[in-house]
């Protein structure tokens, strides 16, 4: 293989890491959007129309917000290696490097996701407070 | 007096309401004089800031604690802005600004938050709380109040109109509906608020602590006389509150004077059975408010005016 051509593979991989990056950067606020109309939804359904039973709809969506919070973990912990903070504050690298982006895009997903967890516990403290419907 | 057929002589209820009254003003009169320097206006029947029910006690006290959080993180973010741009003007190292942007910006405002809502959550469940047998169904018109009293393990109910009467130390259970278009009923010196669907039951619930007399509002936009919307709530000893349950359940007094024997025969003549009831009389009607011890009530019109035989007349 020419340099050249090991050059623009590399380009790509680099490429389809950042392009990843970004999808990562929106999961933690589409999953708080899909838990909060998840919650809401399925509370109404219960206590306006009646079709689920209230108790087992409360267990199930603090079950659901579990797994989101674990994600949400695993999420920002992949996010904070990303950013690697102990390397210095991105504003500090803002050459406008490969690195530089990739580094940026690990902080803005890991604050996105403490953002998203923060709203998550939230939209769940009525889930743990209020019992039922009334 | 066409009309005095209608008052039945003053039942317990009145009189107890009246006295419970003055005696609340004589009981409170010192606190109320001294709050009153200060802050003229807090007090009075429909004020949250003179609870008289647990709950309006509860959120009274929510109220004052974030009242006086507010002017606290104001005096101290006023403090601090002073602070950094008269007193040290120069620049924070780097490490002291981050720390001060993560405790500042992200974990105090969480933490803070998170608390209030704790706290907010936690006080919902106490204003739904269950009743201890006594229900009061309340139906919102335009724009007066459908009431309705039962008690659990008592056959039938009693019906009334544009008044809430309630014993105190216990918590009554309250179920709302609407016709039409959607109300909120609201004593604000008792507790919360609720709105009432059309087609839908709503449920509060409401312990008075102090016996008085409170008034309560429709607090959600219902049409041209929303803001004339109102009832009196009468918080009343329980003994006193049995009393007047089981007086307000009697049929209309028959007319002992010969006044009272005319305003019968006028209103019966006028036609006012088609829309009003007067129970223990041939009028039925379902329209407007059920007027069997109107004259026992505190006010007409739904809180509009005194209930004084000149303001029945009109």
């Amino acid at each position: 293989m020419t340099d050249q051509g090991h050059q623009t593979n590399q380009d790509r991989k680099e490429f389809s890491d950042e392009a990843g990056s970004l999808w990562r950067i929106a999961l933690a606020p589409s999953v708080w959007a899909g838990h909060f109309v998840l919650c809401y939804a399925s509370v109404s359904l219960a206590c306006v129309r009646g079709l689920l039973p209230i108790e087992a709809t409360r267990l199930s969506l603090i079950a659901v917000s579990v797994i989101v919070l674990v994600v949400f973990v695993w999420q920002g912990w992949r996010a904070w290696r990303q950013w690697a903070p102990e390397r210095g504050h991105p504003s500090a690298l803002s050459e406008g490097k490969a690195e530089d982006r990739h580094r940026f895009l690990g902080h803005a997903t890991f604050l996105l996701t403490l953002i998203s967890g923060i709203a998550t516990v939230y939209t769940t403290l009525p889930l743990l407070l209020l019992e039922g419907c009334r | 007096m066409p009309f005095r057929a209608l008052i039945s002589p003053p039942l317990a209820g009145l009189a107890a309401a009246q006295r419970l009254s003055f005696q609340r003003i004589r009981g409170r009169g010192l606190r109320t004089t001294a709050a009153a320097l200060v802050l003229s206006g807090c007090s009075g029947r429909q004020s949250v800031l003179d609870p008289a029910g647990s709950d309006a006690q509860a959120l009274f006290t929510l109220f004052v604690s974030l009242l006086v959080g507010a002017a606290i993180l104001w005096v101290a973010m006023n403090g601090l802005f002073y602070w950094f741009t008269r007193r040290s003007t120069g620049t924070l190292p780097e490490r002291s600004g981050r720390m001060l942007i993560l405790f500042g910006g992200v974990i105090a405002p969480t933490v803070v938050i998170g608390a209030v809502l704790l706290w907010g959550l936690s006080l919902l469940p106490d204003q739904r709380a269950p009743g201890d047998g006594l229900t009061v169904s309340v139906l919102g018109e335009q724009w007066w109040w459908r009431v309705e009293y039962t008690m659990e393990g008592v056959e039938g109910s009693v019906v009334s109109a544009n008044e809430i009467r309630l014993p105190t130390g216990q918590r009554t259970d309250l179920r709302l509906t609407s016709d039409g278009v959607i109300h909120s009923l609201w004593v604000p010196a008792l507790g919360g608020k609720m709105d009432m669907f059309p087609g839908r039951e709503t449920r509060m619930s409401l312990e008075p602590v102090e016996p008085g007399i409170y008034r309560g509002q429709c607090a959600e936009f219902c049409g041209a006389s929303h803001a004339w919307m109102a009832f009196m709530a009468v918080a009343m000893m329980p003994e006193d509150f049995a009393t007047w349950l089981e007086a307000e359940a009697q049929d209309a007094a028959e007319p002992q004077s010969d006044a009272a024997r005319r305003g019968l025969a006028v209103f019966q003549a006028a036609g006012c059975g088609a829309c009003h009831t007067v129970r223990g009389t041939p009028a039925v009607g379902k329209v407007g408010p059920d007027l069997t011890h109107v004259g026992s009530r505190l006010t007409i019109g739904a809180g509009r005016l005194g209930a004084t035989l000149d303001n029945i007349e009109r």
